[in-house]
C-alpha cells in the first residue's frame, strides 16, 4: 500500500486550480480530493453547507467497500461510483493508488458533464501527486521537531 | 499514513480503535466526543454506521482538531472497527492508512479468548496491508474494570502484551470515562514522537 507524499504550497495551489476549473466547467457545487484512508486533502466550492471532513471519510470508506464488491463480482475494480439523490448527487472517481476525487453537484446538473470534466481533472491531480512523490524530501521545509511532544499528556483534556 | 500538508501547516493522523466485539471501542469514542475540551468548531460530529441494535456495522468516526502548537494544526481522525468476527473485510478497509492503534480489550475472564483472537486478527489484517504491528504505535486498554469477574492486569499483560517490546497499557471503565483520555493522550504522544523522529533526519 502506497502512502501519500508530503504536499507543499505549490501542490495545493495546483490541485485547487484543477478543482476550481472543474467546478466552473461542470457547474458542480463542490469538489474535493480525499485520501483513500479517509483524509480530506483539499476542497473547493461550497464548504458551508457540507461537513466535508466527514464526507471525505465516509465516501472513501464507501468507495473502498465498492472495490471489495467488485472483486467479489469477478471485476478488477470500479473506477468510479455515482450516487443519485433528489437534490444532490455525488460522483467519486479514483485518481491513483492513494486518492479520490469527489464531486457534489445539484440534481439539475447532468452527470455526463461532471464525468467528462472529472476525467481531465483526475489526470491533473495524478500528475501533481506524482510530482510531489518524486520531489526530494530533503528539499522540504517542515520541521516537526518544533512540536513539543513531551507535553502531550495533556494533549486532549477532559472537560469537568 | 498521516498526511503532512505544508501549505496549510496541517498534520492529519488516523487512529483506529480495535478489539473484540462489545469491548467498548464505540464507548471510548462517545466519551471523547462528549467530554473533550476543544475550541469552538474543532470537534466534528461523531458519525456511527451502526445496526438497529447499535452494533457497529462499518465504523464510527470522530474528527477532532487538537490545539495548534507553534502554528501546526494537528487533526486527529478517530475510527472504530466492527468487532464482530464476520466483519473482517470491513476491519481491513478501516485499517487502511492507519497511524496508531488503541486495542480495547474486555477484562472479563470469559472474554480472554476473544481478546487474543482479535489481537491476532489485528496482526493478520495489518500484514494483509503490508504493515507490521511492530512498526505502528499502539497502546492497550483493559476495559470494563468495574465488572466483578475481571482478570488481573498481569494476566492480561501476559496474554496481550508479551512481545519483545512492551507497550503502554491502561485500565479503564469507558462507560464512566475512566482511562479514556489517558489512553488517547498516550497514543497521541507516541505518534507525535514517531513523526518528530521521522522528520528530523531530513534537516540534519
Amino acid at each position: 500500500m502506497g502512502t501519500l507524499p508530503q504536499l507543499i504550497e505549490e501542490d495545493i495551489t495546483l490541485l485547487d486550480g484543477a478543482l476550481r476549473e472543474l467546478l466552473v466547467k461542470s457547474e458542480a457545487s463542490t469538489a474535493l480530493i480525499a485520501d483513500k484512508g479517509g483524509f480530506l486533502i483539499t476542497s473547493k466550492g461550497n464548504d458551508q453547507d457540507f461537513d466535508l471532513t466527514s464526507i471525505a471519510a465516509l465516501a472513501s470508506g464507501a468507495f473502498m467497500a465498492s472495490q471489495v464488491i467488485a472483486s467479489l463480482a469477478q471485476e478488477t475494480g470500479f473506477n468510479s461510483t455515482y450516487q443519485q439523490g433528489e437534490n444532490f448527487n455525488i460522483y467519486i472517481q479514483c485518481v491513483d493508488e492513494n486518492c479520490l476525487l469527489l464531486v457534489l453537484f445539484p440534481a439539475t446538473v447532468g452527470v455526463g458533464a461532471v464525468k467528462y470534466f472529472a476525467g481531465t481533472t483526475c489526470q491533473k491531480i495524478a500528475a501533481q501527486m506524482l510530482a510531489a512523490e518524486q520531489r526530494d524530501p530533503s528539499s522540504m521545509g517542515l520541521d516537526l521537531s518544533v512540536l513539543n511532544v513531551a507535553d502531550a499528556s495533556g494533549f486532549f483534556k477532559k472537560r469537568d | 499514513m498521516a498526511i503532512i500538508n505544508q501549505a496549510t501547516r496541517e498534520l492529519q493522523v488516523k487512529i483506529v480503535y480495535y478489539g473484540p466485539a462489545m469491548g467498548g471501542k464505540t464507548t471510548n469514542l462517545v466519551q471523547v466526543h462528549d467530554h473533550v475540551q476543544t475550541g469552538q468548531g474543532n470537534k466534528g460530529k461523531l458519525v456511527s454506521l451502526a445496526t438497529s441494535s447499535d452494533r457497529t456495522l462499518f465504523f464510527d468516526f470522530l474528527p477532532i482538531e487538537a490545539m495548534s502548537i507553534k502554528g501546526f494544526k494537528t487533526k486527529f481522525q478517530l475510527y472504530t472497527v466492527p468487532g464482530q468476527v464476520i466483519y473482517n473485510t470491513t476491519r481491513q478497509l478501516v485499517l487502511r492508512g492507519v497511524d496508531g492503534i488503541v486495542f480495547v480489550a474486555d477484562s472479563q475472564y470469559e472474554k480472554m479468548a476473544e481478546n487474543v483472537e482479535s489481537f491476532q486478527n489485528l496482526q493478520d489484517n495489518l500484514k494483509s496491508l503490508k504493515l507490521d504491528i511492530d512498526d505502528i504505535p499502539y497502546v492497550l486498554q483493559y476495559n470494563k474494570r468495574d465488572l466483578p469477574n475481571v482478570a488481573p492486569v498481569e494476566y492480561m499483560d501476559f496474554l496481550l502484551n508479551n512481545r519483545d517490546i512492551q507497550v503502554p497499557s491502561f485500565t479503564g471503565c469507558a462507560n464512566k470515562c475512566e482511562g479514556v483520555f489517558e489512553t488517547l493522550n498516550m497514543i497521541t504522544r507516541m505518534l507525535l514522537h514517531k513523526f518528530v523522529n521521522q522528520s528530523q533526519p531530513q534537516y540534519a
